[in-house]
């Protein structure tokens, strides 16, 4: 019986919020989704903070038991106790809480994307080198033909590139390949919800 | 009062810009220290964020300060809340198993209703409107260039589809494969999946392009200010 009881409850929570969906006309089944929604929402505010603490306790562990990069596990913890503290006693619009974004969020995010267009030219450098067949040329080509058709080129432009051809590709194969991706992955996110709602997937531990 | 808030930030902004470029040279502690010190500080961010906006204003306050009936309402995810904290302490964590299925029942739900009212309709339909001709002479394009495009969006999207098809079966003495048909029509979604990840590729190479160059104006600008 017990066994049961975490299926059923994402079962029934679950049709409840996908008849609101569809029932949009029903008021009492509308007004129950928006609730249970509502409730959702709590609830992943409560497992942000379930995960923060679990890395905190990850962390906490690597450095009792020594590990190899112990160092850098203190430097986190250290991080995450003073921005939570930090963050709870002034709240998150408080202009130290800012100045923390700034200084540190904010240039790091920036700084890896930065570093990404080197990576990239090097991983399609690669990718030329290891498989020359025609998928990664075309790949490359269009590649190419999107970035001169974006970018003002400093002495001339190139006939039909930026206007007629980048226009095309963008709105024609690759929004056709996009669209069937797209597709695809709601294909796939449907059948995975479909197989939790009827209880054939069970990813939150019940048997 | 604000210079002195704002030297240390650029300061620091300026010596972590510095620790991450280093990892073009390689793997290095510099770049492993200031990729660690930017989880930390952005995970207690999130935990400060997710407690003013989300825990605060619509559970405990309402708990503290609520009407009797929002109350009543709210011990319900005051107490899913509570079990899954328990996911913290291992010995424990089974018993937080309930909220974690609420969770999953919910997510499960939306995601079922976004797929099919968010991207199964909407893109099958914007896939038939293509042949509009209608629409296209009403902004100045000429049948059958209408018909030619949407006729390689209908073959792009379909063919692209068949390429994420898996069933296959066992031909008699041979391996496991695909059907002829099934193969000719995939090596074409192939040709439009590389054409559309060269295009995805290009938008993010412009974006990284633009951060390097945002980057290197604030190295350039933050030592010409001495």
């Amino acid at each position: 019986m017990r066994r049961l009881f975490a299926p059923a409850i994402a079962i029934a929570i679950g049709l409840v919020v996908l008849l609101g969906y569809f029932l949009p006309d029903y008021t009492t089944i509308a007004e129950l989704r928006i609730q249970i929604v509502h409730w959702a929402v709590i609830l992943a505010g409560v497992a942000v903070l379930v995960g923060v603490f679990n890395l905190f306790f990850v962390h906490i562990e690597k450095i009792r038991k020594k590990q190899k990069g112990s160092v850098y596990s203190l430097l986190l913890i250290a991080a995450l106790f003073a921005t939570f503290i930090l963050g709870l006693a002034l709240g998150p619009d408080h202009s130290i809480m800012r100045s923390l974004f700034d200084a540190v969020i904010l240039p790091v995010e920036t700084s890896l994307m930065a570093i990404l267009a080197v990576t990239l030219v090097y991983a399609s450098m690669r990718l030329t080198r290891r498989r020359s067949d025609l998928m990664a040329i075309i790949f490359i080509i269009t590649a190419l033909i999107i970035l001169l058709g974006t970018a003002p080129l400093p002495l001339f432009e190139i006939p039909m590139v930026g206007d007629i051809i980048h226009a095309w590709i963008v709105n024609v194969p690759a929004a056709a390949g996009a669209r069937g991706i797209l597709l695809g992955v709601a294909l796939g996110t449907l059948m995975t919800g479909l197989r939790i709602l009827f209880g054939a997937d069970r990813p939150y531990g019940g048997k | 009062m604000s210079v002195a808030p704002d030297l240390i930030s650029g300061f620091i902004a300026f010596i972590l810009t510095l620790l991450v470029f280093s990892y073009l040279l390689g793997d290095n502690p510099f770049f492993r220290a200031a990729i660690y010190l930017f989880v930390g500080v952005s995970a207690g961010y999130i935990a400060a964020v997710a407690w003013y906006q989300v825990l605060w204003p619509e559970l405990i306050s309402p708990l503290l300060f609520g009407s009797p009936g929002e109350r009543i309402l709210l011990t319900i995810p005051l107490v899913l809340g509570l079990l899954l904290l328990t996911k913290i302490i291992p010995p424990l964590s089974k018993i937080g198993t309930p909220a974690v299925a609420f969770l999953v029942g919910v997510g499960a739900a939306i995601a079922v209703g976004g797929a099919v009212l968010g991207t199964i309709f909407p893109q099958t339909g914007a896939t038939i409107n293509a042949f509009d001709l209608q629409a296209a002479a009403a902004q100045d394009v000429s049948p059958a260039e209408q018909i030619f495009g949407a006729s390689i969006l209908l073959v792009g999207t379909i063919s692209t589809l068949v390429y994420f098809q898996f069933g296959a079966r066992r031909f008699s003495g041979e391996t496991i494969r695909r059907s002829r048909l099934v193969e000719g029509i995939a090596l074409v979604g192939r040709i439009f999946i590389a054409i559309t990840f060269g295009v995805l590729f290009a938008g993010v190479y412009a974006a990284a392009l633009t951060a390097l160059i945002e980057r290197l104006t604030f190295l350039w600008t933050y030592l010409g200010s001495f």
